[in-house]
C-alpha cells in the first residue's frame, strides 16, 4: 500500500499543480490581492537563488501561500515575523530557527513541487525565505507585508 | 465460419499445452530476470553516481580548506582539487571518468546523467562548483572576491572572501546532496517499479500458467472421460488379467454375460469360463499369447456365450500391468457357422446325413473294419413309385412322405449305424460289424417297415423300394462301394423292384453299361458329338414339302453312331434330356431361320422338334423357346413341338404342369402335334381340352392299312376324326406308294416316310428345298 502511494504521490502532485495553475491564472488576471475561498492568495516562486512574492501586500487575515519551487536545487519555504536581522546557527549558513516563531512552512521539495500553507495573519511584516545550507545566504528571502 | 471440431488426441493436445505453459514460464522469467538486471545495472551506475556526487561535497569541503591553508602559506593544491571537482562535476553531468582523488579510490566511469531534475542539479552544482573555485582562485590571488561573476544566481551580499567562500561551498554541498538524493530517489523509483513490473509479470505468468493448466486439466478430464465411455459404451468386453487373477472389467460384461463387476474382478472370471477353455485363458493371461482366442463364458442364465477375444500383452506397460483382453460375443456367428456346418453334411428335409457325410463316415468305417475283421455294409435305397406320389400329391405330400421314411429308416437301424439322403428319394445306409445274415435281415426288415402304410394328405400310402447291399471286409475305396450299391440295386429295380439284390461281380457289367453311357452323354454334349437330321413332311394332295422333323443324332467317338432309342430312355432317366432337349430346339430354329432367311421354304413352314415328357412342367422349355426365337428372329408359328400322347393325358401335377405350358406355348403361335397317336390310351375325345394342331398317326398303322383291314379302318378313323377336331393329319412312316395311294384315299393331309425321304443333315435337305420334292419313287422304298 505505501509503494502504491508512492507511485500516486506524482500523479496527486502533477494534479495539484493544474489546479493551482488555473487559481494561479485567474488570480492574476485581475489587478491586487486576489481573494480565493481558503482566502487571500499569495504566490510565491523559488528558484535558485531567488524568492518572488506576488502579491507583497495582503490585507490580514486568512492567506493562501502557494509556494512553486522553479529548482533546480530542492528548496522550502519558512515564513517568520520580521525583524532588523535573522539570528544564524554556527555554521553561519542557516536561519536558527529555533529561536523563531514560524508562522508558515511549507516543506522543501524539489523542482517542479507545489506546497502551499493556509495562515492566518495579523498585520505586520513577515519574512519568507529557503534555510536550505547557505540558501538563505545566497539570496532565497523575501518580504510579505500584511494589513 | 464455423470451426470443424476434429478429434485430436490428449498426448498431442497435453503436450502443446504443457509446452505452453514452459514458454509463458520462460518468457516472463526472462522478462522479469532481464528487467531485474537492467534495474540492478542501473543501481549500480546510481549507487556509482551517487558516490560521486557525494565525493563532491568532500572536494568541495577540501578545496576551501586547501585554499585557506594556501591563504597561510601551506603546500596544498587547491587547483588540482578544483580541476577534480570541475571534471567530476562534468562527467556526471554528461558522462565520462571522472577523476581519481589521491589515495582514495580510482577512477570512475560515469554515463550522463537522465532526467530533467538531475541534470538541473548537477548543471547547478557544476555552476557552483565554478562559482566556488573562481572565488577561491580570486582569494588565492588576492583579487577583489566581490568581482568574481556568479553563475549560479547566488546573491552573495557579504564581502568577506572567506564568508563568501562558506556560503558557495554550503550551497554546493546542498546542491551535491539534493542531487544525490534526487538521484537515490529515481533509484527507489526504479526499484519500486520493477518491483511493481515483477509483481505484474508474475501475477501475469501466473495467470496465464492457471489458465492453460486449467486448459489441460478440463482437455485431460474430457479426454479420460471420452475413453472412459468409449470403453464402457463398447459393447466389447474389456478385460485386464494379471497374476492375481482379472484385475479389470469393463461395464460391458453385464450386457454380455450379466454378470457384475464385483463377479467377475479377482478369480472369479475364471469360475465362469470354460473348462475346456481354461487353459487357452490361463496361457493368454501369463504369457500374452496367441494374439486371438476364443473361449466360452457362462452367463447369468447358465448359458455359455463364446466370446473372441483379442490378447494384447501390456505387462510391461507400467499403467496397465496386465494383459488386455478385448473380446467380443460370437455366439451367433459360432452357431451359424455350426448351423451351416451342419447344413454343409445333413439333409435339409429329413435332417439325416448327406452324401458327403455318408462319404466320410464310410471312409472313417472302412478304415476301422480294415483293422478288424468284421463286415461292413452299405445298402442303397430307390424308393419305387416316389415320382407318383410325388406328382400326384404335390411335393409337399412327397416331401412329408420322405420324412417319414427317414425316420422309419432310423427306427430299423442300430444308433451306431448311419441312414442318409442322396437326394431325390435315394437313401444309403452304413451297417458297422454286421454279418451277412444281419445285414440282410435288416435290409427285409426295412422293405417290410416300408409296405406299411404311411397316411400324406389324408390318402394312405404305400411305397416299396429297390435296395443294393454291398458287403465288404475293409481294403477298398467308398467310391467303389457306393457304386456297386448302386450297381446292385438297378440289379434290384431290374429284377422287379420292391426286392433287395446283394452285389456280386457280374451285375457290373450290365449296369456299367448304362453308367458308361450316362457318362459319355454328358461328355458329349460339351464335346458337341449331338447333331440333328431332317426328315420331311409332305402334303400329299400337292407333293411339297410344307415342314421338317429334327430328329437327334450322336455321334459317339466309342461307339460311333449311336441310335436314339439307345440314348434317349437314358437321357430321360438322368435328366439330361433337358439339356439335350435345349440344344434341338436351338439348333432347329437356327436352321428353320436359316431356311427362311435363305427364301428356300414357305411362310407357313415347320420345323417340328420331338419333346419328352420330362421337358415340360417346370424344367425351363418354354424359356429356352422364347430365347431362341429371340436369337434367330424366327416366329413362333414356324416351330413345332412333337410330344406323345402320354405326356399330354398324364394324371397329376406334371401332367397339368405339362398341359398348361403346352397351352402358354399354343397361345403364342407354337404348332402342337401328338406324336406316335394310337398307340397311347387315350382317347380322342380327351384330345378336344388339349391344345393341339395336328396328329401324327403311329408309322405302325400305316404299314398295317394295306393288309390288315383293322389297321386300315383304324387308320380312317383316326383321320376322319382328326379333321373332325379340325386337325392336321400325318402319316408317319410311308415307305411304299400303296402306302401313300392308302393314305391319300383316307384323305390323309401329310406324309413322312421313306417313301419321300429319309431323315438327312441339313445341308443336303437344302438342295432339296431349292429344287423342290423328288418324284415319289417306290424304288426308294427300303426297309
Amino acid at each position: 500500500m505505501k509503494t502504491v502511494m508512492r507511485q500516486l504521490t506524482p500523479w496527486l502532485g502533477r494534479l495539484s499543480v493544474v489546479t493551482l495553475t488555473v487559481l494561479l491564472a485567474s488570480a492574476c488576471s485581475a489587478s491586487g490581492p486576489t481573494a480565493v475561498a481558503g482566502g487571500t492568495l499569495v504566490h510565491v516562486s523559488e528558484r535558485d537563488f531567488h524568492i518572488a512574492v506576488t502579491p507583497n501586500h495582503v490585507p490580514a487575515g486568512d492567506v493562501l501561500v502557494v509556494m512553486r519551487n522553479h529548482g533546480p536545487d530542492t528548496h522550502e519555504l519558512i515564513m517568520v515575523r520580521s525583524r532588523s536581522r535573522l539570528p544564524l546557527r554556527r555554521d553561519g549558513l542557516t536561519v536558527d530557527e529555533d529561536v523563531l516563531s514560524a508562522v508558515g512552512l511549507v516543506e522543501g521539495a524539489g523542482p517542479g513541487h507545489v506546497g502551499q500553507a493556509r495562515l492566518h495573519l495579523a498585520p505586520g511584516r513577515y519574512e519568507l525565505f529557503c534555510n536550505m545550507a547557505g540558501h538563505f545566504m545566497a539570496g532565497m528571502h523575501a518580504e510579505l507585508v500584511v494589513g | 465460419m464455423l470451426r470443424r471440431l476434429e478429434f485430436r488426441p490428449l498426448a498431442a493436445r497435453g503436450r502443446r499445452t504443457i509446452a505452453a505453459i514452459l514458454v509463458t514460464f520462460a518468457f516472463f522469467s526472462a522478462l522479469t530476470l532481464t528487467l531485474s538486471i537492467w534495474t540492478t545495472k542501473g543501481s549500480q551506475h546510481r549507487a556509482t553516481v551517487v558516490e560521486v556526487a557525494a565525493r563532491q561535497r568532500t572536494l568541495a569541503e577540501r578545496y576551501v580548506s586547501e585554499v585557506l591553508l594556501a591563504r597561510r602559506g601551506a603546500r596544498v593544491d587547491p587547483g588540482n582539487t578544483a580541476a577534480i571537482l570541475a571534471r567530476s562535476g562534468d562527467a556526471l553531468l554528461n558522462g565520462g571518468t571522472a577523476p581519481s582523488v589521491w589515495g582514495d579510490d580510482d577512477e570512475t566511469k560515469l554515463t550522463a546523467a537522465t532526467g530533467g531534475n538531475v541534470r538541473g542539479q548537477l548543471k547547478q552544482e557544476r555552476r557552483l562548483v565554478a562559482d566556488l573555485t573562481a572565488t577561491g582562485s580570486a582569494f588565492l590571488a588576492n583579487r577583489s572576491v566581490t568581482d568574481v561573476p556568479l553563475t549560479a544566481h547566488e546573491h552573495l551580499s557579504m564581502t568577506n572572501p572567506v564568508g563568501r567562500l562558506r556560503v558557495a561551498r554550503g550551497v554546493d554541498l546542498d546542491v551535491s546532496l539534493n542531487a544525490a538524493r534526487t538521484i537515490a530517489i529515481a533509484d527507489d523509483h526504479a526499484v519500486n517499479h520493477l518491483i511493481v513490473v515483477q509483481a505484474v509479470l508474475g501475477a501475469l505468468g501466473l495467470f496465464v500458467s492457471l489458465l492453460l493448466g486449467w486448459a489441460l486439466i478440463a482437455a485431460t478430464r474430457r479426454q479420460t472421460a471420452h475413453f472412459r465411455s468409449l470403453v464402457t459404451s463398447s459393447t466389447d468386453l474389456v478385460l485386464v488379467l494379471g497374476a492375481d487373477g482379472c484385475r479389470y472389467v469393463s461395464e460391458s460384461v453385464t450386457a454380455m454375460a450379466g454378470r457384475t463387476e464385483a463377479e467377475m474382478l479377482g478369480h472369479g472370471f475364471e469360475a465362469f469360463v470354460h473348462s475346456n477353455d481354461g487353459a487357452a485363458v490361463r496361457e493368454a493371461s501369463a504369457r500374452g499369447r496367441p494374439r486371438e482366442i476364443v473361449f466360452r463364458l457362462r452367463n447369468q442364465s447358465g448359458e455359455w456365450r463364446h466370446l473372441e477375444a483379442h490378447v494384447t500383452d501390456l505387462r510391461q506397460d507400467k499403467s496397465v500391468r496386465g494383459v488386455v483382453l478385448n473380446a467380443r460375443d460370437v455366439t451367433e456367428r459360432i452357431e451359424l457357422e455350426e448351423q451351416l456346418t451342419h447344413q454343409a453334411f445333413h439333409d435339409n428335409l429329413t435332417g439325416l446325413p448327406n452324401r458327403a457325410l455318408f462319404r466320410d463316415r464310410l471312409d472313417q468305417a472302412l478304415a476301422r473294419a480294415e483293422r478288424s475283421d468284421r463286415l461292413l455294409a452299405v445298402l442303397l435305397v430307390d424308393l419305387d413309385g416316389f415320382k407318383q406320389v410325388n406328382d400326384s400329391l404335390g411335393h409337399d405330400a412327397g416331401d412329408q412322405l420322405l420324412q417319414e421314411i427317414g425316420r422309419r429308416f432310423r427306427s430299423v437301424v442300430r444308433a451306431s449305424d448311419t441312414v442318409a439322403r442322396f437326394g431325390g428319394d435315394e437313401f444309403a445306409l452304413l451297417l458297422e460289424e454286421v454279418t451277412e445274415h444281419e445285414a440282410v435281415t435288416l435290409t427285409q426288415r426295412l422293405l417290410d417297415r416300408l409296405a406299411a402304410p404311411v397316411t400324406i394328405a389324408g390318402r394312405p400310402v404305400a411305397l416299396g423300394a429297390s435296395v443294393g447291399v454291398v458287403l465288404h471286409s475293409g481294403s477298398g475305396q467308398s467310391e467303389e462301394l457306393v457304386r456297386d450299391a448302386d450297381v446292385a440295386m438297378y440289379a434290384a429295380k431290374d429284377a422287379g423292384r420292391g426286392r433287395y439284390e446283394i452285389f456280386c461281380p457280374e451285375m457290373a457289367k450290365d449296369v456299367g453299361e448304362l453308367l458308361g453311357i450316362e457318362h459319355e452323354l454328358r461328355l458329349g454334349l460339351q464335346r458337341g458329338e449331338f447333331s440333328l437330321d431332317y426328315q420331311p413332311e409332305i402334303e400329299l394332295e400337292t407333293a411339297t414339302i410344307v415342314g421338317a422333323e429334327a430328329l437327334l443324332r450322336w455321334h459317339s467317338p466309342t461307339r460311333g453312331l449311336v441310335p436314339p432309342g439307345r440314348f434317349i430312355p437314358i437321357a430321360e432317366t438322368t435328366g439330361l434330356i433337358v439339356p439335350l432337349g435345349e440344344f434341338v430346339v436351338r439348333q432347329a430354329c437356327a436352321q428353320a431361320a436359316e431356311w427362311r432367311g435363305a427364301g428356300l421354304v414357305p411362310e407357313s413352314f415347320v420345323t417340328w422338334v420331338n419333346v419328352s415328357a420330362k421337358q415340360l412342367g417346370g424344367n425351363g422349355l418354354d424359356k429356352v423357346i422364347q430365347r431362341a426365337f429371340e436369337e434367330t428372329g424366327l416366329p413362333p408359328g414356324a416351330l413345332g413341338l412333337e410330344v406323345t400322347e402320354t405326356a399330354v393325358v398324364e394324371q397329376g401335377v406334371a401332367g397339368d404342369r405339362a398341359r398348361a405350358e403346352l397351352k402358354l406355348l399354343h397361345e403364342q403361335g407354337v404348332r402342337i402335334a401328338i406324336d406316335d397317336f394310337g398307340t397311347g390310351f387315350s382317347s380322342l375325345g380327351q384330345l378336344r381340352h388339349f391344345p393341339i394342331d395336328m396328329i401324327k398317326v403311329d408309322y405302325s398303322f400305316v404299314q398295317g392299312a394295306m393288309h390288315d383291314a383293322k389297321d386300315a379302318a383304324i387308320t380312317a378313323n383316326l383321320i376322319n376324326l382328326a379333321h373332325a377336331l379340325g386337325l392336321v393329319a400325318v402319316a408317319e412312316g410311308i415307305e411304299s406308294a400303296g402306302q401313300l395311294t392308302s393314305m391319300q384315299s383316307f384323305g390323309c393331309d401329310l406324309g413322312q416316310g421313306y417313301l419321300f425321304a429319309r431323315p438327312m443333315p441339313a445341308e443336303k435337305l437344302n438342295n432339296l428345298l431349292a429344287h423342290g420334292a423328288p418324284e415319289f419313287a417306290p424304288d426308294e422304298a427300303v426297309a
